[in-house]
């Protein structure tokens, strides 16, 4: 869409005037403000946390990264791999490679003929990172309120002034975005799809232990009967390490169950669980670290492609994330931010024509 | 093979080895895989059916009549509708058109209806149900169906051109109203010497259906008459 020049919007004092503004610096913020910026288009994108990559995330405990939310990377679609495959950083193409246990995988096509698998030694966040290079980011930015004016959109931040732009891209999960997105007619049918596609949570433990004591025989662990989805090796992954590292992922009902509860309940739980499947030297790490992913897995089965809503004013808000693209997971949030770019760069939004 | 095969059971043969570099966007091939008699409550036909390279949907034909190397032949193409075709929904006119092509078909010399299974790839189903629930609550729009992954304008007729090409036609007469269809199968080769019209009259449930179908698609339609059933 080209804006005429003469248009220009009126800047209210203390406003910060972008072209878009992207909120999420998750994947599919990433993968649309670098296809924006390829062709041209700069954007701002916002994010409430402190880093880059939404769920693709690293902590550095001892020295040591630890992926505490998407284990290993695996897709087949062209695009999303020579994304992957430009990485700089360390791929450990196939990982996980010694996989054990009966249950059922987060994500059952990560393991289907034609799905490549890939972790990478620095730690999952150099994907995001990688995306995230030569774009324009504000990062611990909480958004509060949107706020829809004559030809442009206004974002209330918690501190700090107000941004305004013509076009805004809502990425969060769905009970996130549906708490920003203004009540006006035109997004209604917006506001019933993310009703349709709640994203479920996942209690996280990430445990250390001596690098010199026993270690578990697989890379990843699908436990059968069990509260946990999937114990990961995560030290497998990095190629110094110094202590051995296990990131245990609640299943999505078990997390739902708990999630409100005492973080010290929940552990100690998870914890005996991890010990019941790897081995009692478990039982005792040398530290113990947990995360609550509120929004940890789009709701299944996802919607198909990402949305784009002109607003009577001229203003645009898209819609992207896991949610938007058939097949979901971290390539799903990857395509979904591609094709929503792609089509603001065609122009093609339509009309909200309600009934 | 016996001496007396008829020429669309001398396809299956021939395409024992068929392999080319595939038509449209997904590069789909199609073999004629099997052929049989199929007696209707339309008439006698033959059903082919396909094998294609892309997905584990089994595409049919419905041949009426002597086709292979004819010119002229009556072709309509129908996608599969689940909920109108198998199950009478009237939210659609999928089984109106299904049945009015068939019945025309069963008085004529020759016809071909394409039955494309293009419903369900995925979770097509599901979104489509969605769509419906949408409706329902009057938030049915083009961003609501985009999103769920219904997109006229983008069908990849890549798949009926082959499966016409198989069949060996010369030319084909097309039954729609929809211009996108012609232009569809002529982008991939198929020789279109005309367009029979194929319009059937709105009910109550599927007037709103139709009419968005011809504002968003640029079908030919006339709306001029009275929806049957309706006195509002």
């Amino acid at each position: 869409m080209v804006y005429p020049r003469a248009r220009m919007l009126d800047r209210r004092p203390g406003e910060e005037l972008h072209e878009v503004v992207v909120i999420g610096a998750g994947i599919a913020g990433l993968a649309c403000a670098g296809a924006l910026a390829a062709a041209g288009r700069q954007s701002l994108v916002v994010d409430k946390g402190r880093g880059v990559g939404g769920r693709c995330a690293t902590r550095r405990i001892r020295d040591q990264p630890v992926d505490h939310g998407v284990a290993f990377y695996h897709g087949e679609h062209p695009e999303f791999l020579a994304a992957l495959a430009a990485v700089p950083a360390t791929a450990l193409p196939g990982w996980p490679q010694r996989i054990v246990g009966q249950g059922p995988p987060c994500q059952p096509e990560a393991f289907t003929r034609g799905h490549s698998r890939l972790a990478f030694v620095e730690g999952a966040t150099a994907f995001p990172k990688a995306l995230a290079r030569g774009l324009a980011l504000r990062l611990a930015t909480r958004i509060v309120a949107i706020e829809v004016g004559d030809a442009s959109l206004c974002l209330r931040l918690e501190a700090g002034p107000s941004l305004q732009t013509r076009e805004l891209v809502l990425t969060p999960p769905a009970a996130q975005t549906l708490a920003l997105l203004p009540r006006c007619a035109e997004l209604a049918s917006a506001r019933a799809l993310l009703d349709l596609v709640p994203a479920q949570p996942c209690l996280t433990l990430m445990l250390g232990y001596a690098g010199d004591g026993p270690r578990p025989e697989f890379d990843v662990c699908y436990p059968e009967d069990s509260p946990l989805q999937m114990i990961v090796h995560d030290s497998a992954k990095r190629s110094a390490a110094g202590q051995v590292v296990l990131v245990a992922q609640a299943t999505r009902a078990w997390s739902r169950a708990q999630l409100e509860r005492e973080a010290s309940s929940w552990q100690a739980t998870l914890l005996a669980e991890v010990a019941r499947v790897v081995g009692p030297w478990a039982h005792e790490p040398v530290w113990l670290e947990s995360h609550r992913w509120r929004y940890a897995h789009a709701g299944s089965p996802a919607l198909a492609s990402p949305m784009l809503v002109s607003l009577p004013g001229g203003a645009r808000i898209g819609l992207a994330g896991e949610a938007f693209c058939a097949g979901a997971g971290v390539q799903g949030a990857y395509l979904a931010g591609l094709a929503l770019a792609r089509r603001m760069l065609a122009g093609q939004a339509c009309g909200e024509e309600t009934r | 093979m016996t001496p007396d095969a008829s020429p669309l059971e001398a396809l299956v043969e021939r395409d024992q080895t068929h392999d080319c570099a595939g038509f449209g966007p997904a590069r789909t091939c199609v073999r004629v895989v099997a052929v049989a008699d199929l007696p209707s409550r339309f008439g006698d036909f033959k059903i082919v059916a396909f094998w294609n390279n892309r997905d584990a949907k089994e595409h049919i034909a419905m041949v009426r009549g002597e086709v292979c190397g004819a010119s002229d032949v009556p072709v309509r193409l129908h996608s599969e509708c689940l909920t109108g075709d198998a199950m009478g929904s009237l939210r659609c006119d999928c089984r109106d058109q299904l049945e009015a092509a068939l019945t025309t078909f069963g008085t004529m010399e020759r016809g071909i209806l394409l039955y494309l299974r293009q419903e369900g790839r995925g979770i097509g189903l599901i979104n489509k149900i969605r769509a419906y629930a949408l409706q329902d609550r009057g938030l049915d729009t083009v961003e609501a169906n985009l999103a769920l992954g219904f997109r006229d304008d983008e069908r990849d007729y890549g798949v009926a051109a082959h499966m016409l090409r198989s069949l060996d036609l010369r030319s084909i007469q097309l039954m729609t109203n929809n211009p996108n269809k012609l232009r569809g199968l002529e982008q991939h080769g198929v020789v279109v010497s005309g367009r029979i019209p194929h319009q059937l009259p709105a009910t109550r449930h599927n007037r709103f259906y139709l009419e968005t179908k011809a504002a968003r698609s640029g079908h030919y339609l006339d709306f001029t008459g009275e929806p049957e059933g309706t006195k509002d």
